[in-house]
C-alpha cells in the first residue's frame, strides 16, 4: 500500500513554474563578446567579406559600365550607382555575416559547449538576445566598413563613363548606412535560425534560402507581396533612385526587422523549453 | 500487493517490510509498480532464484529506512569503521563546514523520461559536503541525465533537485556555487584555452586574474594561449576541471573525470577531489570505474537502470555486499577444513590448493587450528573488494550485457 501512495504522489507532482533568476544583463553581454572576439574565424569571416564584397561589386560595376552603351533609355534613368556598386556586399558579404551569426549559436550545439553556457547563465532566452545584440553589433561596424569601400570602388569604376555618384550626393550616405543595418538584422535572423535549426549546415542554408530564396520565389508572387520578402526588402534598404515594385528603404529595414524579432521569438521559445 | 501489474509476475520485494508513507523512493528492491510497466524490466523465474541465494542483496532495504527510504550510513573521514552493530554514525562537520551554509545537493522523487523510456526513476539522495561523493552506476544507469538535471540542462519530468536549498537556475551568479564538468570535450575547438575561462569567469562576474590562477592549478598555464581544438583528452579533462574550479565554489560536480587521463593525472585528480573535500566542499563524482571509486569516495550512491540500488558509506557498502574471506593453508589439510566446517564456515578449495574460508576471520581460524592441534602454513585475509559488491548489485541492473545474444539465441 505504501508503495502505492507513493506511485500516485510520484503522478501528481507538478514541478513548480521555472523561474530563471535574471543575470546581470551586462555580464552576459560581455560574456557573449568576449567569446565571439576570441574566436579567431570570426575576424577571418569579417576580412574576407569585406574584401569579397568590394572585389564581387567591382566586377559587378565593371560588367554594367560596359552595358551602359547598350542599354535602353528606361533601364537607363532607373540605373542606381549605389545600389550597383553594393551588388557584391548583397549577394556575399551579408551570407558571409549571417552565416557567422548562424554559427554563434550553432557552433555550441554540435559541440556540446552550450551546455557549459546555459549552466552559467541559465537564463536561456537572455542568453539568446545577447548572442544576438552582441553579433549584430559585430556585424554593424564591419558591414559599414564593406558598404563604404564597396561604394567607393564601384564608383572609381562607373567614373570612366561619368556615371558615378558621390558620397555626399542626396541618399547615399543613408543608404550606405541602412545597408549596415539590414546586414545586422540577418545577423539577428542567423543567430535565430541557429537557434532553430541548431545545426551549422541547416541553420546556413535557411540563411541563404530567407536571402536568396526571394529572387527565385519572387517570379511565382505578385509585386505587392514580392517586396515583403527579406531578399526584396533587403535590396530595397539600399536604393537611393526609388524604383517601383520596391519597399521605401525605412520600410524595408521595418521588415527586415520584423522578420528577426519573429525568428528570434521563436528561437526563444525552442530554447528556453528543450533540454540541452 | 494490490499494484502488481499484469505481465509483471512476482514483484521482487515480496515479503519484505517497508515502513508506510510517500515518503520513500524507489530502489531496486523497491520497486514501484508504475516503474516496472515502462522501465523494459521482465520478470524472469531466475531472477527470483538469485535472489533467494544471495540474501545481501536485500540487506539494505530491509533495515531501517530514513528520509526517501534511503538508509544514510555515513563514514568518518578518518576512515574508522562504525561497529559491526549497524547503528547509524552521522559524519561529524568537516574541518570547513561551508562557508555559505548548506551547500548540498538534494535529489527529491527526481524523474526523468524519454517518450517510453524511463533514465532516472524516482531517485532521492543528498551529496553531502566534507566528502567525496560517488556516483557509481553502468553505462546508461542515468548518471549523466541526472547530473544535468542537477544543472537545470534537463527538466525533471517530475520531482526535482535542489543546490544549496534552491532549484539551480534560481542561484545568482551558479558558477560561484557550483563548478561541474559534464563532458571535457564540449569545447569550441577554434578558442584558446584561457579564453575559453575567460567566457565563462565574465558571465558570473568573476575576475579575469582567476583564469590563470586555475590553469595554474590544473597545470595548463604553457598551453594557456594554444587552441583547445589541438588539445589532447587528458588535456581537455584538465581544462574542464579548471573551469569548474573557476568561481571556487562549494559544490563541484565531475562527470568521469578520469577518462583519458594518464595514472599521474589519474592520482592527481584523486589528491584533488579528496582536498576539495576537505576543505568542506561539496564534491560529486561519477564513474563507472568501480576500483577508483574505491579510492576516491568516502560515500557511494549506486544508480542502476535509473533507480538508486544503494547509498552508504564506501566501507559499509563493500563491508556488506562482500563476504571477506581467508586464505589458510595447513600442513594437516584435511583436518582443518573439517574443523572449519564444524564451527560453521565456509570451505572451499582455491586453485593453489589452498583453503579459502568465509564466515570465519583469521583470528579465528587461527584458534581452531590450535585447538586442534594443527599446523597451519599459510593464514592470509583476503580483502573484499568493491568490484564483487558491484557486480552483485549491478548484474540484474545493467542494460546490455556482454553475452546477451548468445543466451537469448538458446531460447530459440
Amino acid at each position: 500500500m505504501s508503495t502505492a501512495t507513493h506511485t500516485i504522489d510520484a503522478i501528481h507532482f507538478t514541478p513548480p513554474a521555472r523561474q530563471v533568476r535574471t543575470a546581470p544583463t551586462s555580464r552576459v553581454l560581455k560574456s557573449e563578446w568576449t567569446k565571439i572576439r576570441t574566436l579567431p574565424s570570426t575576424w577571418r569571416t569579417a576580412v574576407m567579406a569585406v574584401t569579397i564584397s568590394v572585389g564581387l561589386g567591382a566586377v559587378l560595376c565593371i560588367s554594367q559600365a560596359n552595358q551602359w552603351a547598350s542599354m535602353t533609355v528606361a533601364q537607363r534613368a532607373t540605373f542606381d550607382p549605389t545600389a550597383c556598386s553594393l551588388g557584391g556586399f548583397f549577394l556575399v558579404g551579408a551570407v558571409l555575416l549571417g552565416a557567422l551569426a548562424v554559427r554563434t549559436v550553432t557552433a555550441e550545439y554540435s559541440t556540446g559547449m552550450i551546455r557549459s553556457t546555459f549552466t552559467a547563465t541559465p537564463a536561456r532566452r537572455l542568453v539568446l538576445a545577447a548572442k544576438a545584440v552582441v553579433t549584430a553589433a559585430f556585424a554593424f561596424p564591419v558591414a559599414l566598413l564593406a558598404a563604404v569601400v564597396s561604394f567607393q570602388v564601384g564608383q572609381q569604376v562607373f567614373a570612366g563613363k561619368h556615371l558615378q555618384v558621390s558620397i555626399g550626393s542626396s541618399g547615399v550616405l543613408q543608404a550606405l548606412v541602412f545597408a549596415a543595418l539590414a546586414v545586422s538584422l540577418v545577423a539577428m535572423i542567423g543567430v535565430g535560425l541557429g537557434g532553430l535549426i541548431r545545426h551549422t549546415a541547416g541553420a546556413t542554408t535557411a540563411l541563404v534560402l530567407v536571402i536568396v530564396g526571394g529572387a527565385v520565389l519572387g517570379q511565382f508572387l505578385p509585386a505587392g507581396l514580392r517586396q515583403y520578402l527579406p531578399g526584396t526588402a533587403l535590396e530595397a534598404a539600399v536604393t537611393v533612385n526609388h524604383s517601383a515594385g520596391l519597399l521605401r528603404p525605412g520600410a524595408a529595414i521595418a521588415v527586415l526587422g520584423i522578420y528577426a524579432a519573429i525568428v528570434l521569438a521563436a528561437a526563444s521559445m525552442r530554447m528556453a523549453h528543450r533540454d540541452a | 500487493m494490490l499494484f502488481l501489474q499484469a505481465g509483471r509476475g512476482l514483484n521482487r520485494q515480496t515479503g519484505l517490510a517497508h515502513p508506510t508513507g510517500s515518503d520513500q523512493c524507489n530502489q531496486a528492491a523497491v520497486e514501484g509498480p508504475l516503474l516496472g510497466a515502462t522501465n523494459g524490466y521482465r520478470y524472469t523465474p531466475s531472477d527470483h532464484l538469485e535472489l533467494a541465494e544471495e540474501p545481501h542483496f536485500h540487506t539494505p532495504t530491509v533495515r531501517p529506512m530514513t528520509r526517501c527510504g534511503v538508509i544514510e550510513l555515513t563514514r568518518p573521514p578518518q576512515g574508522h569503521v562504525s561497529g559491526t552493530s549497524g547503528t547509524e554514525r552521522r559524519l561529524p562537520p568537516g574541518p570547513r563546514t561551508s562557508r555559505k551554509g548548506s551547500t548540498m545537493i538534494e535529489a527529491n522523487h527526481l524523474t526523468k523520461r524519454y517518450g517510453k523510456t524511463v533514465a532516472v526513476n524516482d531517485v532521492c539522495f543528498t551529496v553531502k559536503p566534507g566528502q567525496v561523493t560517488g556516483f557509481l552506476g553502468p553505462n546508461g544507469a542515468g548518471k549523466s541525465t541526472t547530473m544535468r538535471m542537477i544543472l537545470g540542462l534537463d527538466t525533471p519530468t517530475s520531482g526535482e533537485v535542489r543546490v544549496d536549498g534552491r532549484p539551480y537556475h534560481e542561484l545568482a551568479d551558479p558558477l560561484r556555487s557550483v563548478g561541474a564538468l559534464l563532458d571535457a570535450g564540449a569545447v569550441v575547438g577554434g578558442r584558446s584555452a584561457a579564453s575559453h575561462l575567460m567566457w565563462l569567469a565574465d558571465s558570473n562576474g568573476i575576475a579575469r586574474r582567476r583564469v590563470s590562477e586555475v590553469l595554474g592549478i590544473v597545470g595548463l598555464s604553457d598551453v594557456a594561449g594554444k587552441r583547445v581544438g589541438a588539445f589532447s583528452l587528458g588535456m581537455n579533462q584538465r581544462l574542464g576541471i579548471a573551469a569548474a574550479l573557476l568561481g571556487d565554489p562549494e559544490t563541484v560536480m565531475f562527470d568521469e573525470p578520469i577518462n583519458g587521463l594518464d595514472p599521474e593525472g589519474i592520482l592527481w585528480i584523486r589528491n584533488l577531489m579528496k582536498s576539495l573535500a576537505s576543505e568542506g566542499r561539496t564534491v560529486f563524482l561519477s564513474s563507472h570505474l568501480m576500483s577508483e571509486m574505491a579510492q576516491t569516495a568516502d560515500h557511494l550512491i549506486v544508480i542502476g537502470r535509473g533507480r538508486i540500488i544503494a547509498d552508504a558509506g564506501t566501507e559499509e557498502f563493500i563491508n556488506r555486499h562482500t563476504a571477506p574471506s581467508v586464505r589458510v593453508r595447513a600442513v594437516e589439510q584435511t583436518d582443518l577444513g573439517e574443523a572449519l566446517t564444524q564451527r560453521g564456515a565456509v570451505v572451499e578449495c582455491g586453485s593453489d590448493g589452498a583453503l579459502v574460508v568465509t564466515g570465519m576471520d583469521a583470528a579465528a581460524i587461527g584458534g581452531a587450528a590450535s585447538a586442534h592441534d594443527i599446523t597451519l602454513v599459510e593464514l592470509t585475509p583476503l580483502g573484499s573488494t568493491l568490484e564483487v559488491a558491484y557486480f552483485d548489485l549491478t548484474k540484474d541492473e545493467t542494460d546490455y550485457h556482454a553475452g546477451q545474444l548468445a543466451d537469448s539465441s538458446k531460447g530459440i
